[in-house]
């Protein structure tokens, strides 16, 4: 159903065809390596973009333009797989069959889309200072925040302290130093050296005929100096040590969270038993630690695991009373143990596998989960398409979801503490 | 089932009412693998007062919310099991005037639905089950106090209003949750859970027919109790305060603006004051606004800067929200702005713009599952036809969106909540 074009080398364009659609997305993305260094470099590229081109020259003019275009929207494209981080801008804009009067959406929207990201507003010869100040100040608003969701903060802490000698433990957005040194000159020369060297991906989905798409876009591109760099490959996770750690805040609730490795990445065939493994131990309402810690014991409000396949690290996030850490600790381990050993029941091991085929078999239901799971897989090196995937889950064996829980260690402790009552 | 055909958005519904009372309607999605289904009911958490056959009720605060999470018991039998093995993914969530029950599923529609018209209209509520809910729901209360947007939110509708409940958390209290009994969970039932209160949505590739004849098997023999909910207060539209702040973990100051205006009359006059708050927000304020420029660049608001109208059974207001260092200076901004407007107009070039722009937002949407049940289940109560609005963006005027600004936007509407830093010790 994807149909690939080179249209340059390094630059791939993916077109999903499909007329369900009232709306239609293009995603651009260029494909930079995960490093401290430029982190924040890549979160604050688009958000420029987006603040003037030489076409629509401030905010204002921006929204107007996609307001012609029916309400279209632009955004930031950044996502991060594996070692791998992408910066870029996606679109999505109504079907020209439901506008007024025959009028035009999507070749102007495409025509603006290469404005925005191939022809800023420039000022001397590098981005607008006011552009750059105004979206550093932003990004470290963004970056403070973090603080404001205490799961997502206590989260980021534990992961932090587990990765700090593997790509994962680098902040998304970098760090406030990092922000705050960033030039309009340090920026723009980034921009040029990321035309310039990163792989492009484009992801297409829609109605309009593939063929066309590529037409439009390949002349996107021929005007660019172009001198692409291949990124080195994926790799597993680095171990630099573990650690437990407490850190005393004024929060109603505690947030416990522990992180675990495994040998095992999704470019492994054992991918699929670890996935399963993860929603029986804590991937949803039916799982173990749900089930077991908040519906039987009323020890905390929310909990859950999530498994990140490109690093084999399996994490757990639990809301709990301040002084109940040990006692949740303890259970959690108590129902690894549990999977490790092969105690889960039929229904239990049915139960994950009917989670992950409904979201499986749901991925081509709207525009955003088929560039979500297509444009991810490109780059994380994940080989199977939805239909293999489901038949691999089918196929799976409580024995292989057991050895699955078997590779598991835990490596890091974080609990953030609220006064204790 | 009878048909009805939505060429301008390319829609087709077909719609019945059983023989019970419960309206239902299928939107087909033919070529779709998902299936989604919200079994709703007329009843959120500012119903706390009515009376069920002659007699009078107030139940705590809380008690939709607390009937939301134990209604998934039943006797003898694992709900959640249960869908899971159908490979169902069922959630429920309970508003200020709405709870939905509903699940996703790709395979076993038929039985995914039969459970969730089962489960919906069968209470069960234990002495043991419902205590131990109370330990679940405080640490939901727990972690709604840390979370800033939901405080701001509670703060500002706790200063702004003085008679609708909506002053009054949908989670309730520790204190409110802890007069819950299951005697009190069963009236809210027997008084709410009637089928001609509420309103079952199918929204995927399934045969309407079937819908309509497998919940009329399932649906026989409910109660229905004859009774009146309160459902207008006479509320002032001066705020009750202009003004609340407190101090919690964040990153920087925190603001909500509200501005009160009238609850919204049913059917296609509600629809069409809704798209004129819309409007309105989006004139004053909107990405597309000068104001919004103007703010954005002198740093007094940043990206999570937004706002727009807010309908809830009996009230409505006006809000923007964000983080900035100095929220006065935005509110400020914001109250002279609207007067500049209300003198000065709209350009006919912006306000045709504005309205082709929120038109095609709302036809984008339509590829959503979630946010076209939702939005059928929620103007299915306020009596509308959703799928008739391109019709209300024709014919709305730029006087009618002046006006409203004008009315709403004004001091004494106004209350602004915010958010501070804890000083360091």
């Amino acid at each position: 159903m994807i149909q690939t074009f080179h249209l340059l080398p390094e630059i791939t364009l993916r077109c999903f065809s499909d007329n369900r659609f009232k709306q239609e997305t293009l995603s651009l993305q260029f494909i930079r390596p995960m490093r401290k260094e430029e982190a924040s470099l890549n979160a604050l590229l688009p958000a420029v973009l987006l603040r003037g081109c030489e076409t629509a020259a401030d905010l204002r003019a921006i929204t107007q333009r996609l307001d012609d275009l029916y309400g279209a929207s632009v955004g930031a494209q950044l996502r991060r797989v594996g070692d791998y981080q992408t910066t870029g801008l996606s679109c999505s804009f109504m079907q020209e069959a439901y506008a007024l009067d025959n009028d035009a959406v999507f070749a102007p929207m495409m025509a603006f889309l290469q404005e925005l990201m191939f022809r800023p507003l420039l000022v001397g010869g590098v981005f607008s200072e006011e552009f750059v100040e105004g979206e550093k100040r932003n990004l470290l608003s963004a970056i403070a925040a973090q603080r404001n969701d205490k799961r997502i903060y206590a989260n980021g802490q534990m992961v932090k302290r587990m990765c700090k000698g593997d790509s994962f433990g680098i902040p998304r957005l970098g760090e406030k130093e990092d922000v705050e040194a960033i030039t309009p000159a340090g920026l723009y020369a980034h921009y040029q050296k990321v035309l310039r060297e990163s792989p492009v991906h484009l992801f297409y989905v829609g109605a309009t005929a593939p063929e066309k798409i590529a037409k439009l876009l390949r002349p996107m591109f021929a005007g660019l100096e172009r001198n692409p760099v291949a990124l080195p490959a994926q790799t597993p996770f680095h171990d630099c040590g573990g650690c437990t750690e407490t850190e005393e805040m004024d929060v109603a609730q505690g947030k416990l969270c522990l992180g675990f490795v495994t040998p095992v990445t999704l470019r492994d065939k054992d991918f699929v038993a670890m996935q399963i493994f993860n929603t029986v131990f804590g991937g949803g309402m039916m799982s173990k630690l749900f089930m077991r810690i908040r519906e039987t014991l009323s020890l905390c409000y929310d909990i859950s695991s999530t498994y990140h396949g490109s690093k084999g690290i399996v994490t757990v996030s639990a809301g709990i009373d301040n002084h109940m850490d040990s006692a949740v600790q303890e259970e959690i381990l108590a129902q690894l143990q549990a999977c490790q050993a092969g105690d889960f029941t039929d229904d239990e091991l049915t139960a994950a596998k009917q989670a992950l085929l409904t979201q499986l078999q749901s991925t081509h239901d709207s525009p955003g989960a088929i560039e979500g799971y297509y444009a991810t897989a490109a780059l994380s090196g994940l080989t199977l398409s939805p239909a293999d995937y489901i038949r691999a889950v089918e196929d799976t064996t409580a024995a292989d979801v057991a050895n699955a829980a078997k590779t598991l260690r835990l490596h890091t402790v974080y609990f953030l503490r609220g006064p204790v009552l | 089932m009878k048909k009805y055909d939505y060429p301008e958005v390319g829609e087709t519904l077909y719609k019945t009412t059983l023989s019970n009372g419960l309206q239902v309607v299928v939107l087909p999605r033919p070529g779709f693998t998902k299936k989604l289904c919200y079994f709703v009911t007329d009843y959120g958490a500012i119903h706390r007062a009515f009376t069920m056959d002659g007699a009078d009720y107030l139940a705590p605060a809380g008690v939709a919310h607390y009937l939301e999470h134990k209604l998934f018991d039943m006797p003898g039998r694992d709900v959640t099991g249960e869908f899971a093995a159908l490979g169902g993914i069922p959630n429920a969530f309970t508003s200020f005037d709405m709870t939905a029950y509903y699940f996703s599923c790709t395979e076993n529609f038929k039985e995914n639905l039969a459970l969730l018209l089962e489960f919906v209209t069968t209470p069960y509520f234990t002495d043991e089950s419902v205590a131990k809910e109370q330990g679940i729901i405080g640490q939901e209360i727990d972690m709604n106090a840390d979370n800033p947007d939901s405080k701001l939110f509670e703060m500002l509708a706790e200063a702004m209003y003085e008679k609708h409940p909506i002053h009054t958390p949908i989670l309730g209290t520790r204190e409110s949750i802890g007069q819950i009994t299951p005697q009190v969970l069963a009236d809210c039932h027997r008084a709410f859970y009637r089928p001609d209160n509420m309103f079952l949505c199918v929204v995927g590739d399934v045969d309407p027919q079937e819908v309509a004849q497998l919940a009329e098997a399932q649906l026989q023999n409910l109660p229905r109790p004859t009774v009146t909910a309160i459902r207008s207060w006479d509320e002032p539209m001066e705020a009750k305060q202009h003004f609340v702040t407190c101090q919690m973990e964040v990153a920087m100051p925190m603001f909500q603006l509200g501005f009160k205006s009238a609850a919204l009359p049913n059917g296609e006059d509600g629809v069409r004051q809704e798209i004129i708050g819309d409007l309105a927000a989006e004139a004053l304020f909107g990405e597309s606004s000068g104001l919004y420029l103007k703010l954005y660049d002198a740093g007094l608001i940043d990206a999570s800067f937004g706002g727009g109208y807010e309908t809830i059974e009996g009230m409505s207001m006006l809000i923007a929200s964000g983080d900035s260092e100095d929220p006065s200076a935005v509110k400020d901004a914001i109250l002279q702005e609207a007067k500049r407007l209300v003198e000065e107009g709209i350009s006919q070039e912006d306000f045709l713009r504005m309205k082709r722009s929120a038109m095609g937002r709302r036809i984008r949407s339509l590829d959503s599952f979630e946010a076209t049940c939702f939005r059928l289940c929620a103007y299915h109560f306020s009596k509308f036809d959703y799928f008739r609005i391109p019709h209300l963006y024709g014919e709305i005027t730029q006087a009618e969106i002046l006006k409203f600004i004008q009315t709403v936007v004004t001091e004494a509407r106004m209350c602004m909540a915010v958010i501070t830093p804890k000083e360091e010790v």
